[in-house]
C-alpha cells in the first residue's frame, strides 16, 4: 500500500487489527468494506494487511469477515501510566500541537461521567397489590403530546372545551432529530418507514425534508433551527408538529456546520442552499434573544399552520434549565424537548461535547419539579432525549416526569452504528453518516426499517412487562411517579434533585 | 421461473456471495477448505465501478446460446429448467464462453480438461447460497 | 406428418429436437451415412491422440438414450443419392425410396481435397472432418513418426499441436502469411505460432504443397518453394465444402444450399448447418459458415419452421474459440480492417482487438482473457450501437460495470428481449 504514516502527531495507533492467517481466505470482504483505507490487499504476497493508524475501530471488517479471522483490539496506552493526566489529555495535547486546530468529534460524550439511569431501580408488586400479565391483559402505551386542560366541559353530550392540538403516539418513543446531510437518504427513508409502521414520529432535523419523504406525512416532526434550512410552507404543511431547535445536548450554545463537500445536489435542493457551499447554522437564532422573542416565533409558526400543530421547543440541558423551561412553557410552546449532554452529534468541538451541559436525568427531574411548582406541568409535555439507551431508561425517564423520549444514537446503533465517532469524516463504513453513494448503499431502507421496528417493538414489550410487574396497566399511570424509583450509590443531593428515595427507604 | 434478481442499489461489494458460492460448490462444504484447498471458483462475480457494484451470475436464458454452442451436450437445461453444465462431459472448448451474452461463464480446470463453471442455482438448496449469504438483499430469489 | 432429416450431426439433431418439441406425434426419420450416433466433431483431434475414447459419453453430442427417448427413427450407414423435391421423395444408396412431408437437409460439409496436388490418393494421406477419416489416422498413428499437415486452420493447428504433444514430428504448411488465417490477425497468429513452436511444431508459411511422393504410401512432400519434407503421413486440412451432390435442380446452390430467413430451400424442404448458405451479418453476404454454434441454431430454427412454428433466423457470423498450449483465443467477425475504427490493446500475453464500423462492432479478437467474449458476441449479433461504450472495450476487466445503469438493469433483469 502506497502510504507513509504521518508520524507528526507523535501518537501511536488506537487499534490493532489482528488477522488469523489460518482462517483468512483472501475473500477481500474486509478490504472493500473498509472506508478508511486501513485494510488493503497485497497481490504480490497474496496477503491482506492493515495500517493500524488508519483504523477507527468501526468493526465493519470484523463483522463481515465470513471466517471470523479478524480481531480488533484496543492498543493499550504505551505511555507510562499517569492517573493524573490520562491518555486522553496527553493525546489531546499532541493532536492540538500537531495540527493547530480544535479537534472535532462526533456521537455523544464518551467520558466516564456517572450515568444516573444505572443508579435507579424500579419497583414491582408483591402481595399487597397484584401484578399484571401484559400478554393476557391490555396494556396501554398510547401517549398524547401537547397542552392538556384542567377539566373538560361537556354540553349536550358534546365536548365544549376546545382542545389544543395533540400528537398521538402509539408508544412513548420517537426518533430524534437527525438531518438529511448528517444522515443519508436511505437512512432517513428507513427511519420514516419505521415511524409509520410503529405509529410514532421521526424528526427531520434541521436539514429540511427531501420531497420523496413527504410520503411519511402523518409521522413527521419538522425542525426549525437557527439556519432555517429548508423551511417553507410545504415543509410545515407536511409536518404533524414543528420543533424549534434552540440547542443540542452534544453542543449547547454552538451552531452547526455541514461542510460544503457533503452538500450534494440533492441536499442543496432540500436545504435550499447552493450546491457545495458550507451549511452554517448560527449559534443562536438571531431573532431570539429572549423568551418574548421565542414566543413570537412560536406563534408565527402556529399562525402559519392555523394553530393545528403542536410546537415543540428543544433545548440543551444547561445549568438553569428549569427556569428556561418555565419560560418556554409560558411562551406558549406545547412540548419541551430536553436534550442531555450525552446526546449525539454529527460533529462538535471535543471540549464542548465533553464539558458542557447536564445529564438528562437531573435536568428532567428538576424541570418537572419546577413546572409542577409553577402549575405549568399540565400546560406542556416533556420529551427527554440524549442518552436513552434501553427500554428501562425509557421507563425511568417517564417515572422521572417525561411524557415521551427521543432516541437518536440507539436508532443508529440498531442499523449498524458502532459509535466509532467518525460521523464528521463522512466516511461512515456502516453507510449511515455519509453521503458517499457507494457507502450509502450499505443501508438498505427495507432492512434498516425492519431493524428499527424490531428494536422499538421489543422495547415496547419490555416496557409493558415492567409496567405489569409494577401492577400498572397504562404508561400514563407511571408518568412522574417517582415512588416507582429508588436510588443507590447516590448522595443525598443527587437524590433530592432526582426526587427519589434511596433503595431501602 | 424464479431467478436471482440483482439489486445493484443494495450491493455493498462484500464478496460474501462469492464465498458462499465457493463453499456450496465445494466437496467439503467447508468455507476455509473450499477456498484454500479446493480452489473452487465462484459462479457469481462481484464487480465494482464506484459507486456501482453488483454480483453478476448466469441469467438462465430461455433460448440459451451456450446450449446451442456446446459441442457435446454438456450444457443443458436440467429438470428445473435452469441451464447447467455437466462437469463429467465438459471438455473446456469455451464455445459457451464465446456466445454467453452476459459473459458469466468462467474457465475452470478439471484434471486434464478445461471445465466451464457457471451458476447452477444450487440444485441442493431451496434458496441459492449467494442469495442466502447476501447481507443487504442485493441478491433476491424471485420471479423474473 | 413425416419428417425426414438428412444428416445425423449437430444441425440434424437440433432440427429433430425442435420438431419433437412442437410435434409429439409426427414421425421423424434421421438418415446418416455414418455408423455411430451423433458425436462431437471438434473432439476428433483429441480422440485421435487418445485423450478421449468412444466409450466416454463426452465424445457424443447427445446421451445414448436420446433417440429412443425422443422417438426418433434412425437409418445409419445409408447415403442419400438423390432427392426429388417435386414428388417429395429421397433415394437412398440401397435404392430405397423414402417419402417425406417435410425434409431437412443437414448433410454438412466434406473435407476439401485440393485437385492441384498430385499423389493425393497415396496411402498415408488423411483428412479429419469425420470419424471415418479420424479412425484411419488413429489406426495408423503408431506407424507415424513424422507428419506434414497441410493447412493451418482450426483443425490443422489443433492437430499439429496435439500430435506434437504426443511426440510426433510435425510440419505445418500454410499457404497464407500466418496460421489460422481468417480467424486471427498477424499479432494474434504470432502468439499462437509461438505456442506451436514451443511445442516443437515446424511452421512453414507462405507455401503450399504441390506434390506428394511415395510408392504406395506417402514418403515425401514437395512444396511450391521446391522444399522437400520427408514424412510418414500427410494430413489435409485446407477447409470444407458443403455436401450438396444429391440435391435436385429445384434447390439453388451458391457455395452451399441457398436458404431464406426461415431456412427454407424449397417447398417443404429446409437446409441448415454447414451445408446451408446463410446470411453473414458482418460481411453482408450469403455464404456457408461451417461452425458448430451456428449449425445448432440453424438446425433448431429449421426444425421449428418445418413443423410450422414460424421463426426467423437473423443470420450469423464467423466465430472461433481454440486453445493452443497456454494461449487461448476467441475471435468473431472480421479480424483485419484498414478502413474501420480499430481498437487494440497488448500487454504481456493478453491481446484485445476490436473493429468498429458505423458504431457497430464487426470484429473482435481476444487472446488470453476471453471470459467476457460473449458480451461482444451479443453486440455483433444485435448490431448494438457501441459508440458510448467502446472506450471501455480495451479494459481487461470489461464487464457490466461499464454499462449505463438503465440498460444494465434491463438486461440483467431479462426485460430486454430481441
Amino acid at each position: 500500500m502506497n502510504w507513509i504514516k504521518d508520524v507528526k502527531t507523535y501518537t501511536p495507533p488506537d487499534f490493532h487489527v489482528i488477522r488469523d492467517p489460518d482462517r483468512c481466505i483472501r475473500c477481500k470482504a474486509c478490504v472493500d468494506q473498509c472506508s478508511f483505507d486501513s485494510t488493503f490487499y497485497d497481490e504480490e504476497e497474496d496477503k491482506i494487511w492493515n495500517w493500524d493508524a488508519k483504523c477507527v475501530g468501526c468493526n465493519r471488517c470484523a463483522a463481515f469477515c465470513p471466517t471470523e479471522a479478524i480481531t480488533i483490539e484496543n492498543r493499550t496506552s504505551p505511555y507510562r501510566i499517569n492517573e493524573s493526566w490520562g491518555k486522553w489529555n496527553v493525546v489531546g495535547i499532541k493532536k492540538r500541537a500537531a495540527f493547530g486546530g480544535a479537534p472535532v468529534v462526533s456521537m455523544g460524550s464518551d467520558k466516564p461521567y456517572i450515568v444516573y439511569w444505572d443508579h435507579m431501580l424500579l419497583n414491582a408488586s408483591q402481595v399487597t397489590n397484584p401484578s399484571i400479565d401484559p400478554l393476557r391483559e391490555p396494556m396501554e402505551l398510547k401517549t398524547f403530546l401537547g397542552k392538556k386542560v384542567d377539566c373538560l366541559e361537556i354540553e349536550n353530550n358534546k365536548l365544549k372545551t376546545v382542545l389544543s392540538p395533540q400528537l398521538e403516539l402509539e408508544l412513548p418513543i420517537m426518533f430524534a432529530a437527525m438531518s438529511y446531510g448528517a444522515l443519508n437518504y436511505n437512512v432517513i427513508e428507513a427511519i420514516g418507514k419505521a415511524a409509520c409502521e410503529l405509529g410514532t414520529y421521526f424528526n427531520s432535523g434541521e436539514g429540511g425534508l427531501h420531497k420523496d419523504h413527504y410520503k411519511f406525512k402523518g409521522n413527521i416532526i419538522v425542525q426549525v433551527a437557527s439556519g432555517r434550512f429548508g423551511v417553507y410552507k410545504e415543509y410545515l404543511d407536511v409536518a404533524s408538529a414543528i420543533e424549534i431547535k434552540i440547542g443540542q445536548g452534544a453542543k449547547p450554545g454552538i451552531g452547526g456546520h455541514l461542510p460544503g463537500e457533503k452538500v450534494t445536489a440533492s441536499i442543496a435542493q432540500t436545504r435550499m442552499i447552493p450546491k457545495g457551499t458550507d451549511a452554517l447554522s448560527p449559534a443562536p437564532h438571531h431573532d431570539i434573544y429572549s423568551i418574548e422573542d421565542l414566543r413570537q416565533l412560536i406563534f408565527a409558526l402556529k399562525e402559519a399552520t392555523e394553530y393545528k400543530k403542536p410546537v415543540f421547543v428543544k433545548i440543551a440541558c444547561v445549568h438553569n434549565v428549569s427556569a428556561i423551561a418555565s419560560g418556554i412553557a409560558q411562551a406558549g410552546a406545547d412540548v419541551i424537548v430536553l436534550d442531555g449532554f450525552k446526546g449525539g452529534t454529527g460533529a462538535s468541538p471535543q471540549v464542548i461535547r465533553d464539558n458542557i451541559g447536564l445529564p438528562i436525568e437531573l435536568a428532567l427531574a428538576s424541570v418537572d419539579d419546577r413546572l409542577r411548582q409553577e402549575g405549568l406541568r399540565g400546560k406542556i409535555s416533556l420529551v427527554a432525549s440524549g442518552g436513552i439507551r434501553n427500554s428501562m431508561d425509557v421507563v425511568k425517564a417517564i417515572a422521572l416526569g417525561a411524557d415521551a423520549v427521543y432516541i437518536g444514537t440507539a436508532t443508529l446503533i440498531a442499523i449498524g452504528c458502532t459509535m466509532c465517532q467518525q460521523c464528521h469524516t463522512g466516511k461512515c463504513a456502516w453507510g449511515i453518516a455519509t453521503q458517499d453513494p457507494f457507502l450509502s448503499k450499505r443501508q438498505n431502507p427495507n432492512i434498516a426499517a425492519q431493524r428499527l421496528v424490531n428494536l422499538v417493538n421489543v422495547w415496547a414489550l419490555e416496557i409493558k412487562e415492567t409496567l405489569g410487574a409494577m401492577g400498572i396497566n397504562s404508561i400514563e399511570s407511571l408518568k412522574g411517579n417517582r415512588l416507582a424509583l429508588r436510588g443507590f450509590d447516590l448522595n443525598e443531593k443527587e437524590m433530592e434533585i432526582l426526587g427519589i428515595l434511596h433503595a431501602g427507604e | 421461473m424464479k431467478l436471482v434478481k440483482i439489486n445493484e442499489d443494495n450491493c455493498v461489494y462484500c464478496h460474501l456471495c462469492e464465498v458462499a458460492c465457493k463453499t456450496e460448490h465445494s466437496e467439503s462444504k467447508d468455507i476455509i477448505k473450499a477456498v484454500k484447498k479446493e480452489n473452487v471458483l465462484s459462479r457469481c462475480t462481484a464487480e465494482l465501478n464506484y459507486p456501482y457494484s453488483a454480483s453478476i451470475m448466469c441469467r438462465h436464458c430461455d433460448d440459451a446460446p451456450c446450449i446451442f454452442a456446446c459441442q457435446n451436450g454438456s450444457m443443458h437445461k436440467d429438470e428445473r429448467g435452469y441451464v447447467v453444465v455437466n462437469p463429467n462431459t465438459c471438455v473446456g472448448c469455451w464455445m459457451c464462453v464465446m456466445v454467453c451474452p452476459y459473459g458469466v461463464i468462467k474457465q475452470g480446470k478439471n484434471d486434464m480438461w478445461g471445465l466451464s463453471i457457471k451458476c447452477d442455482l444450487c440444485p441442493d438448496r431451496s434458496i441459492p447460497a449467494c442469495v442466502e449469504a447476501c447481507p443487504n438483499e442485493a441478491l433476491t430469489f424471485e420471479e423474473l | 406428418m413425416k419428417y425426414v432429416i438428412i444428416g445425423n450431426s449437430v444441425a440434424g439433431i437440433n432440427a429433430a429436437t425442435a420438431i419433437r418439441q412442437n410435434d409429439t406425434q409426427g414421425e421423424i426419420l434421421i438418415i446418416s451415412d455414418e455408423q455411430t450416433r451423433c458425436y462431437s466433431r471438434p473432439l476428433l483431434p483429441n480422440w485421435v491422440i487418445g485423450e478421449v475414447s468412444l466409450s466416454e459419453e463426452r465424445m457424443f453430442y447427445r446421451r445414448s438414450d436420446f433417440y429412443e427417448k425422443n422417438n426418433f427413427k434412425i437409418l445409419l450407414g445409408q447415403k442419400v443419392d438423390s432427392i426429388d423435391t417435386k414428388n417429395k421423395t429421397i433415394m437412398s444408396s440401397n435404392s430405397h425410396t423414402i417419402e417425406y412431408d417435410k425434409l431437412v437437409i443437414a448433410s454438412g460439409a466434406n473435407a476439401i481435397l485440393p485437385k492441384n496436388i498430385s499423389g493425393i490418393d497415396l496411402d498415408g494421406v488423411h483428412t479429419l472432418t469425420n470419424i471415418k477419416g479420424a479412425k484411419k489416422l488413429k489406426e495408423n498413428l503408431d506407424n507415424i513418426d513424422s507428419i506434414v499437415i497441410v493447412g493451418a486452420g482450426l483443425i490443422g493447428t489443433k492437430m499439429a499441436y496435439d500430435l506434437s504433444k504426443i511426440g510426433k514430428k510435425v510440419v505445418l504448411v500454410e499457404l497464407a502469411k500466418r496460421v489460422l488465417f481468417p480467424a486471427l490477425d498477424d499479432y494474434g497468429a504470432l502468439l499462437i505460432e509461438q505456442e506451436l513452436k514451443k511445442a516443437g511444431v515446424e511452421v512453414i508459411l507462405n507455401d503450399s504443397v504441390v506434390q506428394l511422393n511415395g510408392d504406395k504410401k506417402v514418403k515425401e512432400v514437395v512444396l511450391a518453394s521446391n522444399k522437400k519434407i520427408q514424412c510418414d503421413a500427410c494430413l489435409l486440412s485446407v477447409g470444407v465444402a458443403p455436401n450438396t451432390s444429391f440435391v435436385d435442380s429445384n434447390i439453388l446452390i451458391d457455395k452451399g444450399i441457398v436458404v431464406d430467413d426461415t431456412m427454407k430451400a424449397y417447398d417443404d424442404c429446409y437446409a441448415c448447418g454447414d451445408v446451408a448458405s446463410i446470411y453473414d451479418i458482418v460481411l453482408n453476404i450469403k455464404r456457408p459458415i461451417p461452425i458448430l454454434p451456428l449449425a445448432a441454431k440453424e438446425g433448431f430454427i429449421a426444425g421449428l419452421n418445418a413443423c410450422g412454428v414460424e421463426t426467423k433466423f437473423k443470420g450469423g457470423f464467423a466465430m472461433n474459440s481454440i486453445e493452443i498450449g497456454n494461449t487461448g483465443f476467441i475471435s468473431m467477425g472480421i479480424v483485419e480492417s484498414d478502413n474501420d475504427c480499430v481498437l487494440e490493446f497488448k500487454k504481456d500475453s493478453e491481446y484485445r482487438k476490436f473493429i468498429i464500423r458505423d458504431n457497430k462492432l464487426i470484429g473482435v479478437i481476444l487472446v488470453n482473457n476471453v471470459e467476457k467474449a460473449g458480451m461482444f458476441n451479443w453486440m455483433i449479433e444485435k448490431g448494438f450501437d457501441v459508440s458510448w461504450i467502446k472506450d471501455a472495450f480495451l479494459n481487461s476487466d470489461f464487464g457490466w460495470k461499464y454499462f449505463d445503469k438503465a440498460f444494465r438493469v434491463l438486461r440483467l433483469d431479462r426485460k430486454l428481449k430481441g
